[in-house]
């Protein structure tokens, strides 16, 4: 018998969501790289958050802010009492980074389901073409967070001179500096490579298995723990690229092994590995 | 203008039939780019005839569903054109040919392909001048 997760409120199944299709208390969202897999089919019911349109402030580097949130969740029929299902491809890179954008505005009636779109699909479940639509709401936010499970470059220099713990979730030669971005990626984003001195190499893959499900707390655990020394008492930064794959990361160490203080840094090594003057370790 | 859903069903179209996908074994040149953003990546082949002109193309690539579909969008394009009439082509005419409102927050994706059509001439002249391997066209392009 395994180990149960720390919150394990925070994972359904496929068969979860199956079951409640048509909860009126639940909705299912879908967070993807590619933005017309929702358009090839989803979850019947489910409606879709871009990243890039949805998520981001259009202009400047950063999220949107409060009332943007308000109006999207409002958009999308979602009401501060509802609970939220994130899905996605990738192993669920984008549903965490959209379950983490949630956090920074409190909705904490939010769920990753296990596994993401391809076990979804793997498992023959149905899928729709027809995107729904739901009365609009009138969610009510707070105002964005930043200083809890979100890292800035300044808070990371500091982190890195008093040598706190750094999780690098990228690829080893990425980590090493062979790469820029992951094998098969063209290399680009960023004029300098390596990692952020003292940061250990735990890429997010190794948290999942072949189906895209996330691996035991024992598995977890020896990874993190065994492996690469993290403890739960410690104050963690995570980061990638751009913050999508470590926001993976951030969920695996928050929600399923239960450390309260991990925050991801968005930033991550599109900014870094820019600043003029940054530390770097190859 | 199409509807948004016009522009999905012409999108899905292209990327679940694509045209002209596949490899020329005797191409007189082979472009590979990609994109950052989304992991796009594509190789496209141009076989030139007699006269210069672009007498046969095909693609092969992986990436996201828009950046599939354009290349696909494009190779009925270039047939018929030569090197200096691609590096012409217009990036606003195929985005609203794709459809503006869906792919306006992809613009890379959309226009990988394209970009990418668009150094055909600039390497197949430094090709020249360099000497690389590779079949010749039947004519120098116009």
């Amino acid at each position: 018998m395994s180990t149960p997760y720390a919150r394990p409120e925070a994972l359904v199944d496929t068969q979860w969501v199956a079951d409640h299709l048509n909860d009126p208390k639940v909705r299912i969202v879908e967070s993807d790289e590619d933005i017309l897999l929702y358009d090839q089919g989803h979850i019947p019911g489910a409606v879709m958050i871009d990243w890039v349109q949805d998520l981001n402030d259009r202009v400047r580097r950063d999220y949107l802010g409060r009332e943007g949130f308000e109006a999207l969740l409002s958009s999308k029929g979602i009401a501060n009492d509802t609970t939220v299902v994130f899905y996605g491809d990738k192993n669920n890179w984008w549903a965490c980074y959209a379950f983490w954008v949630f956090q920074l505005f409190g909705h904490t009636q939010a769920r990753i389901m296990n596994g993401g779109r391809k076990k979804w699909i793997d498992e023959g479940r149905p899928l729709s073409r027809e995107a729904p639509v739901y009365p609009k709401t009138a969610y009510q936010a707070q105002e964005r967070a930043d200083y809890k499970i979100r890292a800035f470059r300044d808070q990371v220099l500091a982190h890195v001179l008093a040598r706190g713990p750094l999780v690098d979730v990228r690829s080893a030669k990425e980590y090493t500096g062979e790469l820029l971005h992951m094998e098969q990626y063209p290399q680009e984003g960023a004029l300098r490579g390596g990692h952020i001195p003292g940061a250990k190499s735990i890429p997010w893959a190794k948290a999942v298995n072949d189906d895209g499900t996330f691996k035991s707390v024992e598995e977890l655990k020896q990874l993190y723990e065994a492996e690469n020394g993290l403890r739960p008492d410690q104050n963690i930064i995570a980061y990638c690229r751009i913050g999508e794959r470590s926001s993976h990361t951030w969920f695996v160490l928050t929600y399923l092994l239960g450390y309260p203080n991990v925050r991801n840094y968005d930033g991550s090594w599109t900014e870094w590995g820019n600043l003029v003057g940054a530390p770097i370790e190859k | 203008m199409p509807t948004r859903q016009e522009s999905i069903d012409f999108i899905l179209d292209h990327y679940e039939h694509p045209r002209h996908r596949g490899v020329l074994t005797d191409a007189s040149l082979v472009l590979q780019g990609g994109n950052p953003g989304c992991g796009d990546v594509l190789t496209f082949y141009l076989r030139l005839g007699a006269d210069g002109r672009v007498a046969a193309v095909a693609f092969e690539g992986e990436g996201c569903t828009i950046s599939q579909a354009a290349a696909s969008v494009m190779t009925d394009k270039v047939l018929g054109l030569t090197l200096a009439e691609l590096t012409t082509m217009d990036q606003e005419a195929l985005i609203d040919e794709l459809g503006r409102e869906v792919v306006s927050t992809r613009i890379r994706c959309a226009t990988l392909a394209l970009n990418l059509l668009k150094t055909a001439e600039p390497q197949f002249r430094s090709r020249g001048r360099n000497g690389a391997a590779g079949p010749a066209p039947d004519a120098p392009p116009a």
